[in-house]
């Protein structure tokens, strides 16, 4: 009798003591949530919050480590961002998330790379962040490379011989995914007639626009990776001259903008990180966003900052600890990790995940997605 | 000839966007000694209220008369309430002031609106193309030059005719003596924003014709080629501003025409390094402000 | 009709006028004496509210210390300002359209233009000319009629004759005798002391911020200050 209480009193400390085996661990997001970047940085902190709470709900990460959040603004300063990252790594955070942008996310990691701290770029899209700073460091979001692969992929499907491309020195972004698409596609026989040059914000596009027109041949297509505002008063310009290429672009004008253009937005075809169609898990992930917040998310990187903390969360289960060089490891691991947008390597990669993508075309007002894939490694150019 | 037709075109129709802009800039400034750099939020302003109007699904017309409305508010409420208070305050302090209204406007429409760049859909109508002999001109930029030149010869009309009109170009002048005639400096100076804030909402519907949505940092790049655009005329001369609006538009279409491929990347170096000898040639812009005789 | 008593303008650290005392009686002339910088030009500006000062001023029986320059032109107090300050680039009509608008609005407004044209007829002749290409008298009677076009009761003349070729002086003297006549209160500041006193009744001598001496008109162009100051030529 004595000894079946005993047990029981046993057991009751255990459940008891349960709880507290969990242990609370902080991750520090140091982003922009004003500033030139906030209208990614923002939408993604939203997404990241809702899978932070779900797994929280679960029991934490890899079913014991509760999350809470350190979330620091900075303001889309670089400075200001490398402050927020030493404050962040002197209180002891587990996982570090930086900007969407790579001088930020690179100036950050540096930081925690020393102090072996994981840090995720919510959605640099540059393919170098990673190496950049060091193995502590992870893409998560479609790299430049990749968008440009899937996208030569597709004009080489559709029979395209020549292209032009159209690019801004004035990011990465803009500079880069225009030069990787080129490097794909001749890659693959096909032709480039020329490039020109924009710069962002200007909104002037009619000298460039000229110059195309002037063009003979013209181009099967154009190929750009701007976006709003320029790509719409680039693409206005463009049919506004009588120009009739399909236009190929990436995931910068996934945004209700580009519909918004009406008959002249017909025929686009660009690369996003992910897309609802019916059935999908994205559409059911949108749907109960709407439910709980009673809007619609207004952008997919809403979708890519929820995604994050499940990342984490199959490192986590993975590698049993929230120790950094065996997280780090973990991460480094990851196969075919499924979140809502598709699936995610980093197994084999520089730490830029090898994911889905998905291409979209517009009619009629409306995207429809026309290929959800992950590009051949082989495909992908160098960064 | 053909391509040189459709650049001066193009070139009118930036240059005509600019002048409005720079003009705006200049009707303050010509008064109150103020670069309003809030000047870009106006049209922020603008391009919001219209893009409420139209999702409230209000007929076009109405949505614009909407978003020129809401940009004279708007100059209104920080003249009252930001500026005015500080009218004592010299040049720099005037400055730093319109900096601190702009960042506030900005952090304001980001965690209160949205980050995310708003649409702002034209009409199907508006995106189509006139074809006059073998030029191409879109209908946007057509009417881009019809409405900034109408927009200029309404404000000179004012300018000329009306009493505060003419109060207002006084107050350009010697703002003192004006106040000696009677009439109310706050009245002259109100309405100076509020006719910053008309250019400001024409300009803001020119400028969101092009890029189909609205954003809470859209007006930083107006604002400074508007700022660039007043130096090169004189700053605080009207006319000037004009001529200064013009000149830039010119100048950058002509170098994004003309430059060598390998060059373009450089063009607004090429196109400031052209201002720096338009201003080493006339120190004090094209059609300098007339020397204020305040004593 | 004015009273002054105890004015002090500082400009930061600099004391321009340092406790004036002066009255105007109505239908006077009466003139402000004093070398450069005694403080004539301050003690103006502070009665029509251009520079912040001290003391009190008050307006027939009302003080209007403290009032924006707007709202004192309003009493019936009109300064015309040193150097003529006309608005360059606008016309002469509208020159004398700012003037009044203030004050008075249609037919009336035209009326008192017109009597200003009759006044002076060489603006009727220059009357869509810009005021700026206006000659140095020109422009000084363009702001005399300017401060006219408020139809004040006391006008603030501040150096009315500066700069103006001799004949001209002639002229301006003539008119502020004139305007005398037809019952118009004025304080009048000059450099031509001389020319001052004829017409003045009554005079102030400023010297460094105060006032020093102070008496009829001809009995103080006898004076031996003035005669040695400001009447040595």
């Amino acid at each position: 009798m004595t000894s079946f209480r005993f047990a029981v009193l046993a057991g009751a400390m255990f459940f008891a003591a349960a709880p507290a085996l969990a242990e609370d661990i902080t991750i520090g997001l140091a982003t922009a949530q004003t500033g030139g970047l906030a209208f990614a940085d923002q939408p993604s902190l939203v997404g990241f919050k809702i899978a932070v709470d779900e797994i929280n709900a679960r029991g934490g990460l890899g079913g014991k480590y509760k999350i809470t959040l350190d979330i620091k603004d900075t303001r889309t300063d670089t400075a200001t961002t490398v402050q927020a990252a030493q404050e962040l790594v002197a209180a002891g955070v587990k996982v570090l998330i930086t900007p969407c942008d790579a001088d930020p996310s690179i100036a950050a990691g540096q930081i925690s790379q020393p102090a072996q701290i994981p840090t995720f770029t919510f959605c640099g899209t540059t393919p170098t962040i990673p190496d950049a700073v060091g193995d502590y460091m992870f893409g998560t979001y479609p790299a430049d490379n990749a968008q440009a692969a899937i996208l030569a992929e597709h004009a080489v499907a559709k029979g395209y011989k020549t292209g032009y491309i159209l690019k801004s020195p004035d990011s990465a972004y803009t500079l880069k995914l225009p030069e990787y698409f080129a490097q794909a596609f001749t890659k693959k026989g096909g032709q480039m007639l020329g490039e020109g040059t924009y710069t962002m914000g200007q909104q002037d596009f009619a000298a460039e626009v000229t110059k195309i027109k002037a063009l003979n041949p013209q181009p099967d297509f154009i190929m750009t990776a701007a976006y709003e505002p320029d790509f719409p008063a680039f693409l206005q310009q463009l049919r506004g001259a009588g120009i009739t290429a399909p236009v190929l672009g990436s995931d910068g004008i996934d945004s209700p903008t580009t519909t918004g253009l009406g008959a002249i937005a017909d025929g686009i075809v660009h690369t996003t990180a992910g897309f609802p169609s019916e059935g999908s898990k994205l559409a059911a992930f949108y749907e109960s966003f709407k439910t709980a917040t009673g809007n619609a998310p207004e952008t997919v990187y809403v979708a890519t900052g929820y995604e994050i903390p499940y990342i984490i969360d199959a490192a986590v289960t993975a590698a049993g600890t929230m120790d950094g060089p065996a997280l780090r490891d973990a991460i480094a691991n990851l196969k075919d990790v499924e979140v809502v947008t598709g699936k995610v390597t980093y197994a084999g990669t520089n730490r830029m995940p090898s994911r889905d993508i998905t291409l979209v075309e517009i009619q009629g007002g409306a995207r429809k997605s026309i290929l959800l894939a992950t590009p051949n490694p082989a495909d992908v150019p160098a960064p | 000839m053909d391509l040189v037709l459709q650049q001066i075109v193009n070139a009118v129709s930036l240059g005509g966007i600019y002048a409005l802009l720079a003009l705006g800039l200049a009707v303050v400034f010509s008064i109150v000694s103020l670069i309003n750099f809030a000047h870009g939020e106006l049209m922020t302003v603008a391009g919001y209220g219209m893009f409420f109007a139209l999702a409230v699904s209000l007929p076009f017309p109405l949505a614009l008369l909407l978003a020129v409305s809401v940009a004279v508010i708007a100059a209104l409420l920080t003249e009252r309430f930001a500026f005015r208070p500080m009218r004592k305050a010299d040049v720099t302090g005037l400055l730093l002031t319109s900096f601190a209204v702009s960042a506030i406007l900005r952090v304001i429409f980001q965690n209160g609106i949205s980050a995310r760049p708003k649409p702002v859909p034209l009409p199907a109508g508006l995106t189509g193309v006139v074809e006059i002999g073998s030029l191409h001109i879109g209908i946007v930029p057509l009417l881009s030059i019809v409405t900034a030149a109408l927009s200029l010869a309404l404000l000179l009309l004012f300018l000329k005719h009306t009493t505060l009109g003419k109060a207002m170009r006084a107050a350009a002048e010697d703002f003192e003596v004006l106040r000696l005639m009677g009439i109310k400096a706050n009245r002259v100076i109100a309405m100076a924003f509020a006719v910053s804030g008309v250019l400001a909402g024409i300009a803001a519907v020119l400028w969101i014709a092009q890029r189909g949505s609205v954003d809470p940092l859209m007006g930083f790049v107006p604002v400074l080629k508007a700022f660039v655009a007043a130096v090169i005329g004189g700053l605080g001369s009207l006319s000037g501003a004009v001529a200064g609006g013009f000149a830039l538009g010119i100048l950058e279409v002509l170098f994004q025409a003309f430059l060598p491929d390998a060059a373009l990347p450089y063009r607004d170096a090429f196109v400031l390094s052209f201002v720096i000898l338009i201003l080493v040639w006339r120190p004090d812009g094209l059609i300098p402000a007339p020397v204020s005789r305040r004593s | 009709m004015l009273e002054v008593s105890g004015l002090k303008v500082r400009y930061g650290e600099v004391a321009a006028v340092k406790g004036v005392d002066l009255s105007v009686p109505r239908g006077a002339i009466v003139v402000l004496l004093g070398a450069n910088g005694a403080g004539k030009s301050s003690t103006l500006n502070a009665i029509a509210g251009l520079v912040p000062a001290t003391g009190d001023v008050s307006f027939e029986g009302k003080s209007i210390s403290g009032l924006a320059a707007e709202d004192i032109v309003r009493q019936g107090l009109s300064l015309t300002p040193e150097g003529r300050r006309v608005f360059p680039s606008l016309s002469v009509a509208d020159n004398l359209h700012l003037g009044g608008a203030a004050h008075a609005g249609g037919d009336e407004l035209k009326r008192r233009i017109e009597a200003e044209l009759d006044r002076f007829p060489i603006l009727r002749e220059r009357y869509a000319q810009k005021a700026g290409l206006l000659s140095g008298g020109e422009q000084q009677m363009l702001a005399i009629a300017r401060s006219l076009m408020a139809a004040p009761k006391l006008l603030l003349l501040d150096e009315p004759s500066l700069g103006l070729a001799p004949l001209i002086v002639d002229k301006v003297f003539e008119l502020i005798l004139g305007l005398k006549g037809k019952g118009l209160t004025i304080l009048l500041v000059e450099q031509n002391a001389g020319r001052a006193l004829e017409i003045a009744d009554y005079g102030y001598v400023l010297q460094t911020g105060q006032v020093v001496l102070k008496g009829p008109g001809a009995e103080l162009a006898q004076s031996g200050l003035v005669k040695q100051a400001y009447l040595s030529e």
